[in-house]
Protein backbone atom coordinates (compact mmCIF):
# COMPACT_ATOMS: atom_id res chain seq x y z
CA UNK A 1 0.00 0.00 0.00
CA UNK A 2 1.41 3.34 -0.89
CA UNK A 3 1.84 6.17 1.66
CA UNK A 4 -1.03 7.70 0.64
CA UNK A 5 -3.42 4.55 1.69
CA UNK A 6 -5.84 5.33 -0.81
CA UNK A 7 -7.94 2.17 -1.83
CA UNK A 8 -8.96 2.39 -5.10
CA UNK A 9 -12.58 2.10 -5.34
CA UNK A 10 -13.77 0.22 -8.65
CA UNK A 11 -16.84 0.49 -8.33
CA UNK A 12 -16.61 4.69 -8.21
CA UNK A 13 -17.74 4.97 -12.31
CA UNK A 14 -20.38 2.63 -12.47
CA UNK A 15 -23.81 3.14 -12.18
CA UNK A 16 -25.35 1.80 -8.81
CA UNK A 17 -27.20 -1.01 -10.22
CA UNK A 18 -24.41 -2.42 -12.68
CA UNK A 19 -22.24 -1.86 -9.93
CA UNK A 20 -24.41 -4.13 -7.07
CA UNK A 21 -24.89 -6.67 -10.30
CA UNK A 22 -20.95 -6.96 -10.57
CA UNK A 23 -20.46 -7.06 -7.00
CA UNK A 24 -22.76 -10.39 -6.89
CA UNK A 25 -20.45 -11.79 -9.58
CA UNK A 26 -17.23 -11.16 -8.14
CA UNK A 27 -16.32 -14.42 -5.77
CA UNK A 28 -16.12 -12.89 -2.04
CA UNK A 29 -13.07 -15.06 -0.89
CA UNK A 30 -9.55 -14.49 -2.34
CA UNK A 31 -7.99 -15.97 -5.47
CA UNK A 32 -6.69 -19.27 -3.64
CA UNK A 33 -4.87 -21.19 -6.79
CA UNK A 34 -1.31 -21.12 -7.48
CA UNK A 35 -0.35 -17.50 -9.55
CA UNK A 36 2.73 -17.45 -11.88
CA UNK A 37 5.31 -15.44 -10.71
CA UNK A 38 8.54 -14.45 -12.77
CA UNK A 39 10.48 -12.47 -10.40
CA UNK A 40 12.39 -9.30 -12.55
CA UNK A 41 15.55 -10.61 -13.90
CA UNK A 42 16.91 -7.11 -14.26
CA UNK A 43 16.39 -3.53 -13.06
CA UNK A 44 13.77 -2.01 -14.83
CA UNK A 45 16.28 0.63 -16.11
CA UNK A 46 17.97 -1.91 -17.66
CA UNK A 47 14.71 -4.06 -18.18
CA UNK A 48 13.08 -4.35 -22.25
CA UNK A 49 9.30 -3.43 -21.77
CA UNK A 50 6.86 -4.10 -23.68
CA UNK A 51 2.83 -2.49 -23.70
CA UNK A 52 -0.09 -4.60 -24.05
CA UNK A 53 -3.87 -3.40 -23.75
CA UNK A 54 -7.47 -5.20 -24.26
CA UNK A 55 -8.92 -1.78 -25.85
CA UNK A 56 -9.23 -3.64 -29.17
CA UNK A 57 -6.96 -1.24 -31.04
CA UNK A 58 -5.29 -1.57 -34.47
CA UNK A 59 -3.59 0.16 -37.42
CA UNK A 60 -5.59 2.04 -39.65
CA UNK A 61 -3.61 -0.20 -42.24
CA UNK A 62 -4.61 -3.37 -40.11
CA UNK A 63 -8.37 -4.66 -40.19
CA UNK A 64 -10.37 -3.67 -37.14
CA UNK A 65 -11.36 -5.85 -34.59
CA UNK A 66 -15.07 -7.26 -35.16
CA UNK A 67 -17.58 -6.13 -33.04
CA UNK A 68 -20.57 -8.00 -34.80
CA UNK A 69 -19.97 -11.53 -33.78
CA UNK A 70 -20.18 -9.98 -30.10
CA UNK A 71 -23.83 -8.39 -31.11
CA UNK A 72 -24.71 -11.30 -32.05
CA UNK A 73 -23.63 -13.53 -29.50
CA UNK A 74 -22.73 -11.17 -26.71
CA UNK A 75 -20.67 -13.30 -24.28
CA UNK A 76 -17.36 -12.98 -25.60
CA UNK A 77 -15.32 -10.97 -28.08
CA UNK A 78 -13.00 -11.06 -31.29
CA UNK A 79 -10.52 -13.42 -30.23
CA UNK A 80 -7.98 -12.08 -32.59
CA UNK A 81 -4.42 -9.60 -31.65
CA UNK A 82 -2.86 -6.93 -33.37
CA UNK A 83 0.90 -5.88 -32.88
CA UNK A 84 1.64 -2.62 -32.99
CA UNK A 85 4.65 -1.06 -33.34
CA UNK A 86 6.41 1.40 -31.24
CA UNK A 87 6.23 4.76 -32.68
CA UNK A 88 2.23 4.57 -33.61
CA UNK A 89 0.32 7.55 -32.92
CA UNK A 90 -3.04 8.32 -32.35
CA UNK A 91 -3.48 9.08 -36.19
CA UNK A 92 -2.21 5.60 -36.68
CA UNK A 93 -4.56 3.66 -34.98
CA UNK A 94 -8.19 3.00 -34.71
CA UNK A 95 -10.04 1.78 -31.41
CA UNK A 96 -13.13 -0.80 -31.35
CA UNK A 97 -14.73 -1.83 -28.04
CA UNK A 98 -18.10 -2.36 -27.12
CA UNK A 99 -17.77 -1.65 -22.99
CA UNK A 100 -15.79 1.90 -22.95
CA UNK A 101 -16.14 5.08 -24.89
CA UNK A 102 -13.04 4.67 -27.70
CA UNK A 103 -12.81 8.36 -28.80
CA UNK A 104 -10.35 8.85 -26.08
CA UNK A 105 -7.84 6.42 -26.78
CA UNK A 106 -8.12 7.58 -30.58
CA UNK A 107 -7.56 11.63 -29.68
CA UNK A 108 -4.46 10.24 -27.57
CA UNK A 109 -3.17 7.03 -27.64
CA UNK A 110 -1.65 7.07 -24.41
CA UNK A 111 -4.35 6.96 -22.42
CA UNK A 112 -4.18 3.32 -23.07
CA UNK A 113 -1.26 2.41 -24.82
CA UNK A 114 1.56 4.96 -23.66
CA UNK A 115 3.81 4.75 -26.12
CA UNK A 116 5.01 8.22 -26.36
CA UNK A 117 5.50 8.32 -22.67
CA UNK A 118 7.57 5.17 -22.21
CA UNK A 119 9.91 6.40 -25.17
CA UNK A 120 10.47 9.04 -22.94
CA UNK A 121 10.85 7.27 -20.21
CA UNK A 122 13.63 5.44 -22.47
CA UNK A 123 15.14 8.29 -23.45
CA UNK A 124 15.58 9.11 -19.72
CA UNK A 125 16.93 5.81 -18.80
CA UNK A 126 13.78 5.13 -16.35
CA UNK A 127 13.75 1.85 -18.66
CA UNK A 128 16.60 -0.20 -20.24
CA UNK A 129 14.42 -0.29 -23.99
CA UNK A 130 11.07 0.23 -25.30
CA UNK A 131 10.56 -3.01 -27.53
CA UNK A 132 9.60 -2.96 -31.17
CA UNK A 133 6.42 -4.37 -30.84
CA UNK A 134 3.37 -3.74 -28.39
CA UNK A 135 0.35 -5.97 -28.64
CA UNK A 136 -3.49 -5.05 -28.56
CA UNK A 137 -6.10 -7.58 -27.77
CA UNK A 138 -10.09 -7.67 -26.87
CA UNK A 139 -10.01 -8.27 -23.19
CA UNK A 140 -13.91 -9.79 -23.28
CA UNK A 141 -12.74 -13.33 -23.03
CA UNK A 142 -12.89 -15.60 -19.69
CA UNK A 143 -11.44 -18.40 -19.38
CA UNK A 144 -10.44 -19.78 -22.65
CA UNK A 145 -7.85 -22.26 -24.34
CA UNK A 146 -8.41 -20.77 -28.12
CA UNK A 147 -7.66 -17.37 -27.05
CA UNK A 148 -4.64 -18.39 -25.50
CA UNK A 149 -3.01 -20.14 -28.73
CA UNK A 150 -4.24 -17.96 -31.15
CA UNK A 151 -3.45 -14.39 -29.13
CA UNK A 152 -1.37 -14.90 -26.22
CA UNK A 153 0.86 -17.06 -26.74
CA UNK A 154 1.89 -15.87 -30.32
CA UNK A 155 2.27 -12.17 -28.51
CA UNK A 156 4.57 -14.01 -25.72
CA UNK A 157 6.79 -15.83 -28.44
CA UNK A 158 7.58 -12.02 -30.26
CA UNK A 159 7.99 -10.58 -27.01
CA UNK A 160 10.82 -13.55 -26.25
CA UNK A 161 12.21 -12.93 -29.29
CA UNK A 162 12.59 -9.08 -28.82
CA UNK A 163 14.00 -9.58 -25.46
CA UNK A 164 11.28 -8.36 -23.03
CA UNK A 165 11.45 -8.84 -19.34
CA UNK A 166 8.96 -6.42 -18.55
CA UNK A 167 5.04 -6.02 -19.63
CA UNK A 168 2.81 -3.26 -18.76
CA UNK A 169 -0.70 -4.28 -19.27
CA UNK A 170 -3.49 -1.79 -19.67
CA UNK A 171 -7.19 -3.23 -19.43
CA UNK A 172 -9.89 -1.90 -21.12
CA UNK B 1 -6.16 -9.35 -19.16
CA UNK B 2 -5.82 -12.08 -16.12
CA UNK B 3 -5.34 -14.85 -18.46
CA UNK B 4 -2.23 -12.45 -20.75
CA UNK B 5 -0.66 -11.92 -17.18
CA UNK B 6 -0.57 -14.91 -16.10
CA UNK B 7 0.88 -16.69 -19.14
CA UNK B 8 3.67 -14.22 -19.20
CA UNK B 9 4.73 -14.75 -15.84
CA UNK B 10 4.84 -19.06 -16.61
CA UNK B 11 7.34 -17.69 -19.79
CA UNK B 12 9.42 -15.17 -17.56
CA UNK B 13 8.10 -12.31 -18.34
CA UNK B 14 7.28 -9.69 -15.20
CA UNK B 15 3.82 -7.94 -15.69
CA UNK B 16 2.05 -5.10 -14.09
CA UNK B 17 -2.00 -4.71 -14.60
CA UNK B 18 -2.50 -0.93 -14.30
CA UNK B 19 -6.34 -1.75 -13.27
CA UNK B 20 -9.23 0.47 -12.89
CA UNK B 21 -11.22 -2.96 -11.36
CA UNK B 22 -9.14 -4.28 -8.59
CA UNK B 23 -11.70 -6.29 -6.84
CA UNK B 24 -12.69 -7.60 -10.39
CA UNK B 25 -9.01 -8.78 -10.87
CA UNK B 26 -8.65 -9.77 -7.49
CA UNK B 27 -10.73 -13.01 -8.33
CA UNK B 28 -8.43 -13.74 -11.17
CA UNK B 29 -5.76 -14.29 -9.64
CA UNK B 30 -3.25 -11.06 -11.21
CA UNK B 31 0.48 -11.33 -10.23
CA UNK B 32 0.98 -7.88 -9.89
CA UNK B 33 -1.54 -5.06 -9.94
CA UNK B 34 -1.30 -1.30 -9.59
CA UNK B 35 -5.02 -0.04 -9.26
CA UNK B 36 -6.31 3.33 -10.47
CA UNK B 37 -9.37 4.92 -9.67
CA UNK B 38 -9.50 6.47 -13.05
CA UNK B 39 -12.57 5.54 -15.56
CA UNK B 40 -12.51 2.56 -17.74
CA UNK B 41 -10.80 3.49 -21.20
CA UNK B 42 -8.03 5.88 -19.52
CA UNK B 43 -6.11 3.53 -16.69
CA UNK B 44 -3.29 6.58 -18.07
CA UNK B 45 -4.79 9.53 -17.82
CA UNK B 46 -6.76 12.36 -19.63
CA UNK B 47 -6.24 13.07 -22.85
CA UNK B 48 -3.25 15.34 -23.61
CA UNK B 49 -2.19 15.40 -20.10
CA UNK B 50 1.29 14.55 -20.43
CA UNK B 51 2.43 15.26 -16.87
CA UNK B 52 -0.78 13.66 -15.21
CA UNK B 53 0.56 10.17 -17.61
CA UNK B 54 3.85 10.33 -16.51
CA UNK B 55 3.04 10.37 -12.98
CA UNK B 56 0.88 7.23 -12.91
CA UNK B 57 3.28 5.71 -15.30
CA UNK B 58 5.77 6.23 -12.76
CA UNK B 59 3.78 5.24 -10.48
CA UNK B 60 2.71 1.92 -12.12
CA UNK B 61 6.41 0.82 -13.29
CA UNK B 62 7.55 1.28 -9.24
CA UNK B 63 5.02 -1.61 -8.79
CA UNK B 64 7.58 -3.88 -10.72
CA UNK B 65 10.31 -3.62 -8.05
CA UNK B 66 8.07 -3.12 -5.11
CA UNK B 67 5.65 -6.23 -5.79
CA UNK B 68 6.93 -8.87 -3.41
CA UNK B 69 4.65 -11.60 -3.91
CA UNK B 70 2.44 -12.92 -6.60
CA UNK B 71 -0.99 -11.36 -6.25
CA UNK B 72 -0.31 -8.47 -4.62
CA UNK B 73 -2.42 -4.92 -5.50
CA UNK B 74 -0.68 -1.93 -5.28
CA UNK B 75 -3.07 1.21 -4.69
CA UNK B 76 -1.93 4.40 -6.61
CA UNK B 77 -2.60 7.55 -4.88
CA UNK B 78 -4.28 9.46 -8.23
CA UNK B 79 -7.63 10.91 -8.33
CA UNK B 80 -9.84 11.56 -11.44
CA UNK B 81 -9.91 15.33 -12.18
CA UNK B 82 -14.08 15.07 -12.55
CA UNK B 83 -16.89 13.42 -10.63
CA UNK B 84 -18.01 10.19 -11.70
CA UNK B 85 -21.50 11.75 -13.37
CA UNK B 86 -19.47 14.27 -15.45
CA UNK B 87 -17.13 11.49 -16.49
CA UNK B 88 -18.02 10.28 -20.03
CA UNK B 89 -16.51 6.78 -20.30
CA UNK B 90 -19.41 5.02 -21.53
CA UNK B 91 -19.75 3.42 -25.29
CA UNK B 92 -21.87 5.47 -27.04
CA UNK B 93 -24.57 2.44 -27.55
CA UNK B 94 -25.12 0.11 -24.58
CA UNK B 95 -22.93 -3.27 -24.52
CA UNK B 96 -24.53 -6.40 -25.92
CA UNK B 97 -23.38 -7.79 -23.10
CA UNK B 98 -25.18 -4.97 -20.35
CA UNK B 99 -28.52 -5.35 -22.77
CA UNK B 100 -28.47 -9.14 -22.42
CA UNK B 101 -28.74 -8.72 -18.09
CA UNK B 102 -30.55 -5.22 -18.27
CA UNK B 103 -33.86 -6.90 -16.98
CA UNK B 104 -30.94 -8.31 -13.94
CA UNK B 105 -29.42 -4.77 -13.48
CA UNK B 106 -32.62 -2.61 -13.44
CA UNK B 107 -33.23 -5.36 -10.40
CA UNK B 108 -29.84 -5.13 -8.37
CA UNK B 109 -30.26 -1.41 -8.36
CA UNK B 110 -33.54 -1.53 -6.08
CA UNK B 111 -32.05 -3.90 -4.02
Amino acid sequence: MDASEKTVNGFRFLPPGLAAWIRRRIPEEEFKSAIPWAPMARPLNHATLALVTSAGISLKSQAPFDMEREKREPLWGDRSYRAIPRGSAAKDIQARHLHINTAYIEQDINVMLPLERMAEFEQEGIIGRLADTHYSFYGFQWENLDFIREAIAPMAVQMQAEGVGAALLTPA
Amino acid sequence: MGLAARYLEEKGISTVVLTPTPDFHRAVGIPRSAAIEFPYGRPVGEVGDREGQREVLLAALAVFEKAAKPGEVHHLPFTWHEEPKETKWHPPEMSPLIRTYLDEIKAAAKR
